[in-house]
């Protein structure tokens, strides 16, 4: 772990050189450019405001915010490992050839997918406040679960890379389980509507307190649980040392196997 | 006299690597291999190779495709770890191993200095203090703000020389690549590399043009089926290698017959 913040800290101008890269070539020879990064999430609550404030109406209150308040928490996850799964595998070219850390490449992964995830947080507060919705106070508790988020995708991320150097089909893998984990997760619904009795099952989701944050803090303008804001950073920091050992263990036999 | 700092030392270097015929790259075939046998034979890409380069030597590496030449650079680059034996490296690296390692397509030639600067071990103020320097030596001119998918093997070769070679490295590894310059350019690569030389640094050169290793070489090893069999002053051990050369052109003749 020391590792991993050291080297983070003395290869940060390369992993944002490289986050930067993917951001760039990301968005490169579309005419807007950038400003996708605005304008895709922006387009995406439209949409759904349109969907389920005028044609399908819910018994919640503002279901696209409610929605909305763990979608982009949730894209965030699913678009940064889909990404960061090929990390070590696509740059094999370049590790075949020079030494470089090989963690820059995961890190920068998340780091460009972070970038693109706080500028959708700008045309959600917009949203919010053309739907004449409160923005809340409690919006400053969010560092505590993003922080919970990132930490936990980080270290996901590493596992999976690092899977996927020796198996090829864990980035599809991935593909199937992100899809399961969405409707395992209270994204679309609400863990009230789930009976008693299976609750403790949807306990096990090590992601259910970071989306609980912050679903509560945008939505219902209230603080989680002392117990539910450590466990969302107790995840992500188990999280990431679970993938990072994994990591460090096997990088150097990455070369072969790419 | 002082003696000179040992930059690079190879002990009993041994470098296997495991071909397996199919490797299961997928569960699928990792499932399926499980019953059957997987087969694979161990290559030994350096046997036992040991030997010193100093600080200011300019070393050529010369043999026969396959021989261990790459894997040799590579080593020193830290890409791969040896299997066996001791390898010390003292100073920094800056490998031209192919072409435009590190660059990428869709950004520009001046991004791409960036990025290659920072893999190399610079910071990014060190890098724009001397990004007009580079684009200058790599005769570019407005080709710079043009995404180096458009770059021809010259180009791309010439902004990757020019990059690694204002890296300012204690050691410089060159594979091979100067041979996509023109006349013109590799005589101001090999001037670059002689100004090297005289401020102590350390160059490694792989290379097929003996011409070229002949007349910039101080030392030149001689490495066939992973075996450093030679080592000593380039006439030397260029006239070995033709040697080998014929030996083995002469087997072909006669199993031709």
């Amino acid at each position: 772990m020391v590792e991993l913040v050291r080297d983070t800290y003395r290869y940060r101008e390369l992993i944002w050189a490289l986050a930067l890269k993917e951001l760039r070539v990301r968005y490169k020879r579309s005419l807007l450019g950038f400003f996708w990064a605005l304008l895709n999430p922006a387009l995406l609550m439209i949409v759904l405001t349109l969907v389920f404030g005028t044609i399908m109406r819910f018994s919640i209150d503002h279901y696209a915010v409610f929605l909305l308040s763990v979608l982009l928490p949730w894209t965030f996850f699913s678009q940064a490992l889909a990404y960061s799964v090929d990390s070590v595998v696509g740059n094999g070219a370049l590790l075949k050839k020079v030494y470089v850390a090989k963690l820059v490449f995961p890190v920068a992964a998340i780091v460009s997918n972070i970038v693109n995830f706080l500028l959708s947080l700008i045309p959600l507060a917009l949203l919010i406040v053309l739907l004449r919705f409160p923005l809340h106070w409690t919006w400053v508790y969010l560092p505590v679960p993003m922080l919970g988020l990132f930490l936990f995708t980080q270290g996901a991320a590493f596992f999976f890379a690092t899977a996927n150097v020796f198996y090829r089909d864990v980035s599809h893998i991935v593909q199937i389980l992100l899809s399961a984990w969405f409707y395992f997760s209270p994204i679309i619904y609400s863990l009230d509507f789930i009976p008693e009795k299976y609750r403790w099952l949807f306990h096990l989701n090590p992601l259910l307190y970071v989306l609980n944050g912050f679903r509560l803090s945008i939505y219902y303008g209230k603080l989680p649980s002392l117990n539910s804001c450590a466990l969302s950073l107790g995840c992500g920091i188990v999280a990431l040392f679970i993938g990072f050992s994994i990591f460090r263990r096997y990088q150097n036999r990455f070369i072969y196997y790419i | 006299m002082k003696e000179a700092a040992v930059r690079i030392k190879f002990e009993d270097v041994v470098q296997r690597f495991r071909i397996i015929q199919e490797r299961p790259d997928t569960l699928r075939e990792a499932f399926a291999k499980f019953r059957r046998r997987t087969s694979y034979h161990d290559f030994q890409a350096l046997k036992h190779v040991s030997f010193r380069v100093s600080e200011g030597e300019m070393v050529g590496i010369i043999g026969r495709n396959g021989s261990g030449k790459s894997t040799i650079l590579k080593i020193i680059a830290g890409v791969y770890i040896p299997t066996s034996g001791g390898v010390a490296v003292n100073g920094s690296i800056a490998p031209l191993i192919e072409l435009g390692a590190g660059f990428h397509h869709e950004l520009t030639g001046r991004e791409n200095i960036l990025l290659n600067g920072l893999l190399l071990g610079l910071s990014k103020r060190e890098i724009l203090s001397r990004e007009s320097q580079i684009i200058e030596f790599a005769e570019l001119g407005d080709f710079i703000d043009v995404p180096v998918k458009q770059y021809s093997s010259g180009m791309y070769m010439r902004l990757a020389f020019a990059i690694a070679t204002e890296v300012n490295p204690d050691i410089l590894l060159i594979d091979e690549i100067l041979a996509v310059g023109d006349g013109e350019f590799r005589r101001k690569c090999f001037e670059r590399i002689e100004h090297f030389r005289t401020l102590g640094k350390t160059i490694l050169f792989v290379s097929h043009d003996l011409t070229s290793i002949r007349q910039f070489c101080d030392r030149v090893l001689l490495l066939h089926g992973g075996e450093l069999i030679e080592d000593g002053l380039p006439d030397f051990v260029i006239s070995r290698y033709e040697a080998l050369s014929a030996q083995r052109v002469d087997s072909l003749r006669t199993q031709a017959w």
